[in-house]
């Protein structure tokens, strides 16, 4: 269980985190949704330990700044490898806080060759990363968290450089890691698609929580479309499944059925 | 490798093939020249055996060449070793001490104790070539504007601040009319003038800034990843940045203070050994070490016998071969990535 309880995380004079209480029970999925500038990636950050905070953030009860063993992975936005890095290189460093940096365990490497085949990049692990598209990268940075054998990951837009195809596969994945208990947090601009898979929607703007709960609820919840300025309309599909996009009011378009 | 596991990323024997190298280049470099030793010779003197070398031979070998073998060898090692550091640091398969700045500053600096001071600087230049190198990759990323500025800013920043370094050290040059023989010699190069003083000096520090860096070699592969994935792994980014820039740019400034201005071998010899080995890992960095300094030895080899008797500065050599080598590397990269 994460417990989050008064964060705030100030950047020169400016408060970008103000006031964050949550609670994340273990192996669930929350997905923070808001815009650009709403302090999704900065939660994450804060979680790693990366930024000076006010409040706390315990895991299981202890403060994650204290508590050196917490094993959080991190998936970034966007891959800053070097281009001749091949995917095994990068991949076998995710093993590095559990074996040692420059460590390389014939336990390690059964790990990095059962994570690249989960990710359907075995046969590719020579390869180096400047070869690889948009899907495949993202499956090596996963790949990479993957092998950390995290307790808690975390996940920064995802899905942000991908088509739809392998915005499914990519969240399928993560999908089947929460199912081995891993908490996964990630941060989302697609709230459609979050809905679909987190059960937990987070609607963050200008540094604050705006809307906290249970997926379905949240996309139902009247507030939803004033936490968007209401520039957003909702629409439900036949099977009730919502779809959020976003409003173009000269069209008058509402909530309704498509 | 078994059917279940992924291949090693590293392996021992490529370093160990990397000092073999080393070796073969160090023999080659002291037994030929004008005049040519025997390698049996030259190892039973080296080893302290009966039927070495003797009289101007011994001398030869163990006054003149060996210490010019040694220091070519430290001085290719720490720029080989320096360029693969600084391209980890900052992401960028292009930058090299020269470019950030770096040896201009240390030129400036070294010339500034020349100019100034009396009697025996040698042990003074370093010290003020690498405040100098200090100094001026600092102001790079002042002008470049942060850390992680785009290659090109950065490369420009560096270009420019090298500039004014380079015009502030002509400016001295040109007020110390008794400075310019003592200046020009140190700028062309003075491996040929080595001796075991020098040695002593530029291998203290030049050891020492190698020893941190391969110390960290392995944690350095962290700034390979982004901030988070390093912060996620244990790792904090900003304080290996720094202990790197720092031990690199020491390596950097002793080497240009030893040896002049010796371009190229910061970038040709991380890329060749990262490209032979198809590997990006900083654990590769002893061996970059290694082929530095084979490098610069055989190239010193060059600079002495191509017009024998007259000497080519050994910059001439490893540009002649860098600059070819590099565009080679570059179009290579570019048709792997299309």
């Amino acid at each position: 269980m994460i417990n989050i309880e008064n964060l705030s995380v100030r950047f020169d004079n400016a408060e970008v985190l103000q006031s964050i209480n949550l609670d994340i029970p273990e192996g669930t999925w929350s997905c923070l949704v808001g815009p650009n500038g709403a302090g999704k990636t900065t939660l994450l950050r804060t979680m790693l330990g990366m930024q000076p905070y006010s409040g706390s953030i315990k895991y299981n009860g202890r403060e994650i700044a204290k508590n050196k063993s917490l094993n959080i992975a991190f998936v970034p936005q966007r891959p800053s490898i070097p281009a001749a890095m091949s995917v095994a290189e990068y991949v076998m460093l995710g093993r590095a806080k559990l074996d040692g940096w420059g460590k390389e365990s014939a336990h390690s490497r059964n790990i990095v060759h059962e994570m690249l085949e989960a990710t359907q990049l075995l046969g590719m692990q020579s390869q180096s990363v400047n070869t690889l598209s948009g899907g495949e990268m993202q499956r090596v940075l996963i790949a990479r968290a993957l092998v950390q054998e995290p307790e808690v990951m975390l996940l920064d837009e995802p899905t942000s450089a991908l088509d739809l195809h392998h915005q499914i596969a990519v969240l399928n994945k993560v999908e089947e890691i929460k199912a081995t208990g891993v908490t996964i947090i990630s941060t989302m601009h697609d709230i459609t698609l979050g809905a679909m898979y987190a059960e937990r929607i987070i609607i963050m703007q200008s540094g604050r929580v705006l809307l906290d709960g249970e997926s379905q609820s949240v996309i139902h919840s009247p507030e939803l479309r004033s936490a968007f300025d209401d520039r957003i309309s909702v629409h439900l599909l036949e099977n009730g499944r919502p779809v959020i996009i976003a409003a173009k009011r000269a069209a008058g378009l509402d909530q309704g059925v498509i | 490798m078994k059917k279940n596991q992924i291949d090693r990323v590293w392996r021992w024997q490529i370093t160990a093939s990397a000092a073999v190298a080393l070796l073969i280049a160090c023999l080659l470099g002291v037994g030929f020249g004008p005049v040519n030793l025997n390698f049996g010779s030259i190892i039973k003197t080296l080893l302290g055996l009966p039927n070495g070398l003797e009289n101007e031979d011994r001398t030869l070998l163990l006054e003149l060449r060996l210490p010019r073998v040694v220091l070519g060898a430290l001085v290719g090692a720490a720029l080989a070793t320096s360029g693969a550091v600084y391209q980890s640091v900052f992401r960028n398969p292009l930058a090299d001490p020269y470019l950030l700045g770096a040896a201009s500053g240390a030129g400036l600096g070294a010339t500034i104790a020349i100019t100034n001071g009396g009697g025996d600087l040698h042990a003074l230049l370093p010290i003020f070539a690498f405040l100098g190198g200090v100094l001026a990759v600092a102001a790079t990323f002042l002008v470049a504007g942060r850390l992680f500025a785009d290659p090109s800013t950065l490369l420009l920043a560096g270009i420019a601040v090298g500039s004014f370094a380079t015009a502030f050290q002509t400016y001295l040059q040109q007020r110390n009319s008794a400075a310019l023989r003592p200046v020009y010699s140190w700028i062309l190069g003075e491996l040929t003038v080595a001796n075991w003083d020098v040695v002593k000096w530029a291998g203290f520090y030049i050891l020492i800034a190698l020893f941190v860096l391969i110390r960290i070699s392995k944690v350095l592969d962290a700034l390979m990843l982004s901030d988070e994935e390093a912060y996620s792994l244990g790792v904090s980014p900003q304080k290996i940045r720094l202990i790197a820039v720092a031990a690199a740019t020491l390596a950097t400034a002793t080497a240009v203070s030893a040896s002049g201005l010796i371009g190229f071998v910061g970038i040709v010899v991380p890329h060749l050994v990262r490209g032979l080995t198809k590997r990006a890992t900083n654990r590769s960095l002893l061996s970059i070490a290694f082929v530095g300094a084979a490098f610069l030895v055989i190239a010193d080899l060059g600079a002495r016998t191509l017009l024998s008797p007259a000497e080519l500065p050994i910059g001439v050599i490893t540009a002649f071969v860098g600059a070819p080598f590099f565009l080679f590397v570059l179009r290579a990269r570019n048709r792997g990535s299309q």
